[in-house]
């Protein structure tokens, strides 16, 4: 049975930051007892897949890297109407996704939830390696945080 | 008329590398065609060296996000080749079962998001929801119901959590796989739906034939249309190569225009993926498989290359109608409890499975501790490159006195029918704040 909120971690953790999403969503896996509406995921790099996460949700919350032009580690919290992707996609494969894409698909299709938010860490690496830089790492708590109120707030 | 064209498609991001194309000629006359491939994620393989066994699969899963499944497979086999790991009947079985969920989702992906709006003349996925609302919405379905699937059997959709060494950590139960079963039953209705809605616009495929080697997985005992057993065989050879002896099939090089490793066998390019499967497997094709192929006019010996989608339509429909059938066998049996023990030893071998877009090799050497002292892989992107590049040479001058645009779009068609893995490792986001 699908819970109200979900909660996305996105990215690869064999390309060091990427992995930032994945990370942080295992962390909340582990306390996920306190959060009975939530469920979590561990999206890695599944592309489309998201669309059928999101799905029947009230709130979607996604964890991404993201180059959003800040200093490594920041972490902000926005939602998709207030920023513009400026990735170029070449359309020649599945295997390039781009999550505001998803979600304008998402919209076309009625499927969106209601609310989306979405944290983006802005990486110091993205490398092929194991690991988070120690940028990342030092402030795994404080992205903790940041995300636990967001979930208080909308668990309600 | 005498035409000059100059194209280059070049894609500068440099994490998520992209293939670039470019063509320039000047009044008519051809001076470069090039399909220029910078990345490749070969790099994984340092990531597996002194890791123990047990560890390979989870990490070669995160290799790629659409074929995570496939690439769990094949290591999880080379594994189990390496150590002498023996796998029983009915895991062997639910793994193939899990495999087909893989090709049926990065099939229906292929054709419903990436080729669909190309044949209806779109730019994206987005605005042909407008244009043919069932279609998409079929699709939707069917690529819903295949991430169930893989989350039932691989414990996720996406990086599978079940796979280990000598079998599986959890069977479905036979209540699930009933449940499946009928869901399977139930989305002939869409798979009918998106091969019709394809059919219809099918005439926008352009007509472009270029003779070359199709290699595939064939599997003769018993006589399957394999994508998980059996050796290796091609349209120019009519014996089979163990898949142990991959090298000697792939031939890797070094080409100038690609840090990827290009191959070639018995000709100066090979082409891998569904239309090489159909070229050597057509006629063990389930029943309903074998009517969409004719429906399209799909037969066998076929070198279009864009006819590879409708390649991966027969497929969809071949997974679903053989799943439903195995599961009938796996019932027939009875789900049994398995516990699996294994021990490490030192080998080296070879795992080979058939990714949706073509054969995938994966090889590891193990120490006597079981720690990983050697991988090589070899992906079916890189087995196409060369195809990908022969395809140009040929291709642009019948259209070049189209025109620069349509020069630029059915090339990008082109590299599209191959479903080209070269931007999976990662998926970031790149914003700027709007607001």
């Amino acid at each position: 049975m699908k819970k109200p909120i979900v909660v996305l971690g996105l990215g690869n953790p064999l390309m060091a930051d990427d992995g930032i999403g994945v990370d942080l969503v295992s962390r909340f896996a582990q306390e996920a007892a306190r959060y009975p509406s939530v469920d979590f995921i561990d999206a890695g790099t599944g592309g489309m897949s998201v669309l059928h996460r999101i799905d029947g949700r009230r709130k979607a919350v996604f964890i991404d890297c993201a180059y959003m032009g800040e200093a490594p580690g920041t972490i902000r919290r926005f939602t998709p109407d207030e920023v513009r992707s400026t990735k170029v996609l070449a359309h020649q494969s599945l295997h390039e996704a781009d999550v505001l894409r998803i979600l304008a698909l998402a919209e076309q299709l009625g499927q969106a939830p209601q609310q989306v938010v979405i944290f983006g860490i802005q990486p110091q690496v993205v490398e092929v390696r194991q690991g988070l830089s120690g940028v990342l790492l030092d402030r795994v708590e404080q992205y903790l945080a940041e995300i636990r109120s967001e979930l208080e707030k909308g668990a309600g | 008329m005498a035409k000059t064209v100059n194209i280059n498609v070049h894609h500068v991001t440099r994490v998520e590398g992209h293939g670039n194309i470019v063509v320039n000629a000047t009044n008519g006359k051809i001076e470069k065609v090039q399909w220029q491939v910078p990345e490749a994620p070969r790099f994984f393989e340092a990531m597996v060296r002194g890791r123990s066994y047990e560890d390979i699969q989870t990490i070669v899963s995160r290799i790629c996000g659409i074929c995570s499944i496939t690439h769990s497979l094949a290591s999880t086999k080379a594994v189990e080749n390496a150590l002498g790991i023996q796998v029983s009947e009915q895991a062997d079985k639910v793994r193939i079962l899990m495999h087909y969920s893989e090709q049926l989702q990065s099939h229906i992906l292929h054709v419903g998001y990436l080729v669909a709006p190309d044949l209806f003349g779109l730019p994206s996925v987005v605005p042909l929801v407008a244009k043919a609302p069932d279609a998409v919405m079929a699709v939707i379905r069917l690529h819903r119901l295949a991430n169930e699937w893989s989350d039932l059997i691989a414990g996720r959709t996406t990086h599978p959590v079940t796979l280990k060494p000598g079998g599986l950590t959890k069977f479905p139960t036979e209540k699930e796989l009933r449940e499946l079963q009928q869901r399977l039953k139930n989305s002939v209705g869409d798979l009918k739906a998106v091969a019709a809605a394809v059919l219809s616009v099918a005439g926008n495929l352009p007509n472009f034939t270029r003779e070359t080697e199709y290699v595939s997985l064939k599997q003769d005992n018993p006589p399957t249309y394999t994508f998980y057993h059996g050796d290796i065989t091609s349209t120019d050879y009519d014996g089979a190569v163990s898949i142990h002896d991959w090298q000697s099939v792939a031939n890797e090089y070094v080409s100038d225009q690609s840090t990827a490793k290009w191959t070639k066998w018995h000709r100066d390019s090979y082409t891998v993926g569904a239309l090489a499967r159909f070229n050597n497997n057509a006629p063990l094709l389930s029943p309903m498989a074998k009517d969409v192929a004719r429906m399209f006019g799909l037969t066998q010996g076929c070198c279009n290359p864009f006819m590879n989608s409708v390649a991966q339509i027969v497929e969809a429909v071949h997974v679903v109608e053989t799943s439903i059938e195995m599961i009938d066998e796996l019932l027939t049996k009875g789900i049994k409890p398995e516990s699996v023990k294994t021990s490490p030893r030192a080998g080296k071998a070879s795992g080979c499975v058939e990714a949706p877009r073509g054969i995938l090799f994966h090889q590891y050497e193990f120490d006597r501790k079981g720690n990983c002292v050697g991988a090589d892989i070899c992906i079916p992107t890189n087995q196409n490159h060369a195809a990908i590049q022969k395809d140009f040479e040929k291709f642009v001058p019948e259209i070049l006195d189209e025109g620069e645009d349509a020069v630029r779009l059915k090339l990008e068609m082109l590299v599209r029918s191959y479903d080209p893995c070269i931007s999976c490792s990662t998926h970031m986001l790149n914003v700027e704040f709007v607001r």
